[in-house]
């Protein structure tokens, strides 16, 4: 034990009683601070969250161990290079719509707390990220406490019905009514294998390239860490192997952002183009790193000493742990040809030594600071990594605790944007307002809109809308029919949908609801080949790209229909569905292709003609119709009818779609009224007969 | 008899259609005329003097039709004015457009020739005229249910739907009327509540329909008669084979096989269905019988073969068959009725069915690429046009807070460039813009929320296109009148006027009231408000200014806060505080007393005020009157010289006050041509002007017409309402209340899927285990089976390269 770390234990035992002295001390309670929500972590999770408490005026404090906002960021990427996309350029002043290009900024009402104040590269700088949090957290004067390392969670209640209590590094306790947790994923992901200690973490590897001049380097992890490190270390490495059990998933091909992002697939060209670069798949559990003096064979002297020569230096090989012997471990002097696969197979991939073993595999949850009863259990998928969390991202079993951010993706892993800052700046949102209802009562935020207002409503949402275009597949839009007017609700987690009215504090009437998700299609097709893209719109459900999808309930999906749903669907299979067909440019707004079979679709759920009418239409029918259409009820009878001019409506004569009543000759002329019209009358006798 | 006749009918029409040369249409002279008025016959007559095309093209049908009308014994005759002059007929006009029926001297009906536009209107209309007694015209279930009950142990009744008159089924419907009419009763409807009663579902489609009401053998306990609807289309041959069926047996009983059997209905080409019965089933065999040719009735005939007689040679095996017209017999064996009806239905009548299906599909579906409203497309079709938006500021958040708050007023329009109706609004915006460009202070300007969306989101704009009028220090208002050139001019023109004007003396009062004052607002509205008040502390004062703000650009309002005041309300029999309302220069003014109004009543008083007591109605004022749920006294007038009198005469008897429970308004045709569609669809043709007609469209849905033959006087038109209030008028029409379900038909993606994708779009097998496909996204400890040949490592070949 060096000296120094002497030192540090004695800290900490000496912290140790200090705390347990002052647990025991009857005046405790001074250290204890309440509060009815603790955010655990000032990261974008953190802040995001601290933004819209304090917004509400809520009781809340943010809790950050470090001295600064997103600290994650000081160290990763290690190479510095953020691969969310920063456009700044997008052609259109409309702030929603920017936001589905700016993968940074996090929400706010303020229109210039954007990260391209910041940064105005494509892919910025990692410091910059810190550097952005620090300007939001001061400029919205959030509540942020740094240096308070919290190290034990304690459940009160029945595993937090009554809130939980926190802990922190100097016995200052925190309790909290509501505990959001945004402490991200940070700590490095390791798999247990024979040798794994011979291997380097990317935490820790030296980003100074010239570092690896002629080295050959086996990276373990085939996800953008480890191509990142590839990339920075392509000019100098010898030979750059990565391994890893499945095979490379490119973000452009999966629409994943997590996958392989083009950003950094440099290995790529060089693999392909033979350039001594290379990817390889298989386990990594049954895998040993074993060290092994690289003397080129066998000496039949077996001298030793002669490990001191310059050829003679130690090198590191990957082998099967079955063809290790178990009594000698990963001792270099005793591993023998016999224990390399080489020996064995002479084509071996991966028979060459190499001078590095790097492990890229990515970070996990740190279950660590949660006493039993307050702990998420692990999720199944995303090998264990992420806490489980409910549809609405409560930790399963840990009621009143909430797991935000990157942590928070097990319900979308693989899936959608919701480990990523661009998407989960919108669950964030949505497990505000979840907050907002369940504790203070507030329903949802809907629009109240008159059912002929629906069709342009939806229009606007499916081009402009950030949150569903980002959190594809997960946050859509649910539309509340009414009959004669419906409840518009912004970006609910579709996988709670069967707990609408309990998350929401709105509930579906017996009209049914719809529901607007935006989805990417059926990706059966060559990425970049023929035929990827649809232009036919009775087809969009072929369609590969992201594009709207409009589903009809008569009533609510239960849980079993959710959990039934068709493989593949964000829900169930509704009453009715509508596709929208993907568009080119993304501007879902012609009247061919977009708005008509938009409007016929929702016609078909509200049993309802929804057409629009100029007024003269409207006249005739509202006299010759106790009921007429919805538009003309909802507009021209609520005296705001479209009049329009007589340019336009030559056009609809000409098409044949608003009756001729004037006939050829113009009143105005001597000839007896009733004549000039005596072909008018059979002509409009026809139209209406149609 | 009636066969017989009806074949030569059908023969006749036939000879009509090749052969027109020898024409039957009679020209009379003043003498021949003089004596077809003696003679006491019918007569279809047409007096001209001078031709144009359309009355050549009448002339032509009016020759065909003779031919028609002559097998009914009712002569068609022209005469010609310019040679003879007949009294009464032969008026002076240059174009004389009416036609007459007269049986011997006396006018049964007049006809404008654009109501008898071709043959098969003129024999329908003439046919109706003459069967009058005959054929029932009925609207309601209610009267149907009264013919039926008269009918009942008597004779059937045929009941014919038209939605149209003057169209061949009308025709067809009349000719058989007149042919079968001593037989069966014949009832005529046109509205859409008779449609509901017989079961027809799908009300959009407007086709003409038959049914055959089997009252003949009811007992008069029965509530309705069973009936059997006809499924073809409504002409002359299918009414007679249809009327024939329902004449033959139900179900035929017979000896021999089935070719040998003799029925009528293998002489009307119907098909048939024979069952074979055995001397052990028989009763239950003449059930099934029974059943199956009640369900088959009008389309199929029923004969039950007994097999015990000798002469039948059909092997066993079959227990039934069938004949296709034209076709020999099939034989075929069945289990159950319900497979013969599948077999009908959906088989063997579906030939000519199908045809028409697919036609209709077709036509859906080439649709999908048509604009089928007519906002959109009549703007699609624009879609060349640059707007020219030079006359209006686009607000921008960079420059929206220093334009609404530096001009006097600001129009703002808040809209979406890819909306429709925002940009049919947008060409009419810009009109606007164009004519008030010059009017100082006021800047028309525009939002597009497509691109500003946070400008129209925090101003909760939520439907589109929607004004707002901003001033300095105040308030935005919301515009909530038409949007149409002339209302929003107006209204921006009278906003200019800061409500209410203080009025400091009697003269300004008097200047005030007859519109002196702000004279140039007089032409765009002639009515001015004048709230009276003796003290500033009157409560009523605020509510006033208040209720002033709200109608500012809707009226002019003034106030007249002094001790005169009490002196503009002499001889009113109003106490102050009261409201005046003065219509111009006009004398009469009216007065209004108001005690502790709230804001919202006292706008309201103003409003219903302001409107007119009598009012034309047009396109744009429309929905105010139709708030008032009020039965409609609807007169239709034109350009006769008549229009004068008959408004008079309305206006006598509204200000008798005799009218309180309806809405006496008038259409001028001219000024608003849609109201002859109105009349039209209200009584299925466009009677000559001026047309009084009573409208229930709030209760009920009848349409009553005032009687042509009565002069429009108030004295008639006050006896006239109190006879349809007895409910002794016959409606002429019927509103429907119409469903507006969707017009076309949904792409239905589900089906497709279904179709093209089996098992994509189905919801997974509870049995299989529930997020399996999940489960293995996120297994990406072990190769993916799909793209990978190795799964573990085997000693000896451990990791393949995998090339992928």
């Amino acid at each position: 034990m060096s000296p120094i770390q002497r030192l540090f234990w004695l800290l900490c035992v000496l912290n140790l009683v200090l705390a347990t002295s002052s647990g025991s001390d009857p005046h405790g309670s001074n250290d204890t601070l309440s509060h009815e929500y603790c955010v655990l972590g000032a990261g974008p999770a953190g802040l995001q969250m601290g933004y819209f408490l304090s917004m509400r005026q809520r009781d809340y404090i943010i809790l950050e161990r470090n001295s600064g906002p997103g600290s994650f960021f000081n160290i990763y990427p290690r190479h510095k290079k953020l691969i969310s996309i920063n456009k700044i350029y997008t052609g259109r002043r409309n702030r929603e719509f920017n936001l589905r290009h700016d993968w940074n900024s996090l929400l706010s009402d303020r229109p210039d707390l954007l990260f391209q104040r910041i940064s105005r590269e494509l892919y910025p700088n990692a410091d910059d990220y810190p550097r952005y949090l620090s300007l939001f957290e001061q400029e919205l004067g959030l509540k942020v406490k740094y240096g308070v390392d919290i190290g034990r969670i304690k459940a009160l209640g029945f595993r937090g019905d009554q809130g939980y209590v926190l802990t922190d590094q100097n016995g200052v306790r925190y309790q909290c009514r509501v505990l959001l947790v945004a402490t991200g994923l940070w700590v490095p992901q390791q798999v247990d294998f024979l040798g794994s200690d011979l291997v380097e973490g990317y935490e820790s590897i030296p980003t100074d390239p010239e570092e690896f001049k002629d080295q050959a380097v086996l990276i373990l992890g085939k996800g953008n860490s480890a191509f990142e490190t590839a990339q920075s270390i392509l000019g100098r490495a010898s030979r750059i192997h990565l391994y890893s059990p499945s095979p490379v998933r490119l973000a452009w091909q999966t629409h994943y952002v997590g996958d392989l992002r083009a950003v950094n697939n440099e290995l790529l060209d060089t693999y392909q183009l033979k350039s001594l670069d290379g990817l390889v798949e298989g386990r990594l559990d049954d895998i040993a790193i074993v060290r092994r003096v690289n003397n080129e064979g066998k000496r039949r002297t077996g001298n030793k000493t002669s490990g001191k020569s310059l050829k003679a230096k130690e090198q590191l090989y990957l082998t099967l742990s079955e063809l290790l012997d178990n009594q000698n471990g990963n001792k270099s002097s005793n591993v023998t040809a016999q224990n390399l696969p080489g020996y064995h197979t002479d084509n071996f991939s991966l028979r060459q030594p190499y001078d590095r073993v790097i492990r890229c595999l990515g970070f996990r949850f740190n279950f660590s600071i949660f006493d039993g009863s307050a702990q998420p259990p692990q999720c199944s998928g995303a090998r264990g990594r992420l806490p489980g969390v409910t549809a609405w991202y409560e930790g399963r079993g840990t009621p009143n605790l909430f797991v935000l951010g990157t942590a928070a993706h097990s319900r979308d892993y693989r899936l959608s944007a919701g480990g990523f800052i661009h998407g989960f700046r919108y669950t964030v949102r949505a497990v505000h307002k979840v907050l907002e209802q369940r504790y203070h009562n507030i329903a949802w935020p809907a629009t109240k809109l008159p059912i002929s207002q629906l069709q342009s409503w939806i229009l606007k949402r499916v081009n402009e809308a950030s949150g569903p275009y980002q959190m594809f597949a997960l946050l859509g839009d649910i539309i509340l029919l009414r009959g004669s007017h419906c409840e518009y609700l912004e970006e609910f987690p579709l996988q709670a949908l069967s707990q609408l009215s309990a998350l929401s504090g709105r509930h579906v009437s017996e009209h049914g609801l719809m529901v607007l998700v935006m989805q990417y299609g059926l990706n059966h097709t060559d990425t970049l080949g023929p035929g990827r893209a649809e232009s036919e719109w009775t087809k969009a459900w072929r369609s590969n790209f992201l594009h709207p999808v409009l589903y009809y309930y008569k009533t609510l999906p239960t849980e079993k229909d959710m959990r039934q749903r068709p493989v593949g669907w964000p829900l169930p299979r509704p009453e009715a569905v509508h596709h929208m067909v993907e568009d080119f440019l993304t501007e879902w707004d012609q009247p061919i292709s977009h708005s008509q079979p938009l409007r016929r679709f929702l016609e078909y759920c509200l049993q309802t003609d929804l057409r629009p009418f100029y007024a003269e239409s409207c006249f005739l029918m509202s006299l010759t119709s106790r009921n007429p259409p919805v538009f003309c009820r909802q507009g021209y009878l609520k005296k705001q009818g479209i009049l329009g001019n007589s340019h336009l409506w030559q056009h609809a004569r000409e098409a044949g779609l608003m009756p001729d009543h004037q006939g050829d000759v113009p009143p105005d002329t001597s000839v007896p009224e009733y004549l000039t019209h005596a072909g008018a009358a059979v002509v409009s006798r026809i139209n209406f007969d149609l | 008899m009636c066969i017989v006749y009806l074949v030569a009918l059908i023969f006749c029409i036939t000879k009509v259609r090749c052969s027109s040369n020898t024409s039957k249409l009679i020209e009379d002279s003043s003498q021949s005329f003089t004596e077809r008025m003696k003679t006491g016959k019918t007569s279809f007559i047409y007096f001209g003097n001078h031709v144009n095309p359309t009355i050549k093209l009448f002339l032509d049908q009016l020759e065909m039709s003779a031919d028609a009308l002559e097998d009914y014994g009712i002569s068609v005759v022209k005469v010609n004015c310019s040679k003879e002059t007949i009294a009464k007929y032969c008026t002076g006009e240059k174009l004389i457009t009416k036609t007459y029926l007269l049986r011997g001297s006396e006018v049964l009906r007049s006809f404008d020739i654009d109501t008898v536009f071709d043959v098969s209107a003129i024999v329908s209309h003439v046919l109706f005229t003459v069967l009058y007694n005959e054929v029932r015209y009925v609207h309601t279930p209610a009267e149907l249910l009264q013919v039926e009950n008269a009918a009942k142990q008597m004779r059937d009744v045929v009941v014919g739907h038209i939605p149209v008159l003057g169209l061949p089924e009308h025709r067809a419907l009349m000719e058989a009327a007149f042919v079968y009419g001593t037989k069966y009763q014949f009832v005529q409807t046109t509205g859409g509540p008779l449609l509901k009663h017989m079961g027809v579902d799908d009300l959009s489609v407007s086709k003409a329909r038959l049914w055959f009401l089997h009252c003949k053998d009811m007992s008069r306990q029965m509530d309705q008669c069973p009936f059997t609807p006809m499924r073809k289309p409504l002409d002359t041959i299918n009414i007679h084979t249809f009327l024939q069926l329902m004449e033959a047996r139900l179900v035929t009983e017979a000896n021999v096989d089935p070719s040998e059997v003799d029925m009528v209905h293998n002489h009307l080409n119907v098909p048939v269905l024979y069952l074979f019965s055995h001397p052990q089933t028989k009763r239950l065999d003449r059930a099934t019988a029974q059943t199956l040719a009640l369900q088959l009735r009008g389309e199929v005939g029923v004969v039950l073969i007994h097999r015990d007689s000798t002469d039948v040679k059909t092997p066993l095996q079959y227990n039934a068959a069938y004949r296709l017209p034209q076709e020999d017999v099939k034989y075929f064996t069945l289990n159950s009725a319900e497979e013969v009806m599948k077999l009908f239905k959906e088989e063997l009548l579906q030939d000519y069915k199908m045809v028409e299906d697919e036609e209709e599909n077709e036509e859906h579906w080439s649709d999908l690429e048509i604009l089928d409203d007519e906002v959109s497309e009549s703007v699609y079709r624009d879609r060349d046009l640059m707007l020219d938006l030079e006359s209006i500021t686009e607000l921008t958040s960079d420059n929206f807070q220093s334009e609404v708050t530096q001009n006097k007023i600001t129009v703002v329009l808040f809209y979406f460039k890819w909306d429709a109706v925002c940009m049919a609004f947008m060409q009419t915006y810009i009109q606007v813009a164009d004519a008030l460009e010059g009017v100082s202070g006021l800047v028309l300007a525009a939002v597009d929320c497509g691109e500003w969306t946070n400008i129209c989101s925090d101003r909760d704009v939520t439907s589109f296109p929607f004004i707002m009028i901003y001033r300095p220090m105040e308030a935005p208002q919301p515009y909530r009148g038409m949007l149409g050139t002339e209302s929003l001019q107006r209204f921006i023109l009278l906003s200019q006027i800061s409500g209410p004007v203080r009025l400091s003396s009697s003269a300004d009062v008097l200047s005030f009231l007859e519109g002196d004052l702000y004279s140039k607002h007089a032409d765009l509205s002639s009515i001015r408000v004048l709230g009276l008040f003796t003290s500033t502390l009157d409560t009523g004062v605020t509510s006033f200014k208040e209720a002033a703000k709200l109608l500012r650009g809707e009226a002019i309002l003034g106030l007249f806060v002094h001790r005169e005041a009490e002196k503009w309300v002499e001889g009113l029999s109003v106490n102050l505080p009261a409201v005046l309302l003065s219509r111009g220069s006009e004398v009469s003014r009216e007065a209004y007393y108001l005690p502790s109004f709230s804001v919202n009543d006292l706008v309201s008083l103003v409003q219903r005020a302001v409107s007119d007591p009598f009012p034309e109605l047009t396109v744009e004022n429309l929905p105010w009157y139709l708030e008032l749920e009020k039965p409609l006294l609807l007169l239709f007038v034109g350009k006769e010289y008549s229009t004068e009198t008959s408004l008079t005469e309305m206006k006598h008897l509204l200000s008798s006050g005799q009218l309180p429970s309806f809405l006496p308004c008038w259409i001028h045709l001219g000024r608003t041509p849609v109201g002859r569609s109105v009349l039209e669809k209200y009584l299925g043709f466009v009677p000559p002007l001026p047309a009084l007609v009573m409208s229930q469209l709030s209760t009920g849905g009848e349409v009553f017409l005032f009687p042509r033959e009565r002069p429009l006087k108030a004295k008639n038109i006050l006896q006239w309402l109190q006879s349809v209030e007895n409910r002794d008028e016959h409606p002429a029409g019927v509103i429907p209340d119409t469903k507006w379900s969707p017009p076309v038909p949904v792409y239905d993606f589900l089906a497709t899927m279904d179709q093209e994708a089996p098992g994509y779009a189905s919801q997974r097998d509870p049995k299989m285990k529930t997020g399996a496909k999940e489960g293995h996204r996120d297994q990406d400890m072990t190769p993916n089976q799909r793209q990978t040949t190795h799964s573990s490592p085997k000693p000896q070949a451990p990791h393949e390269h995998s090339e992928l």
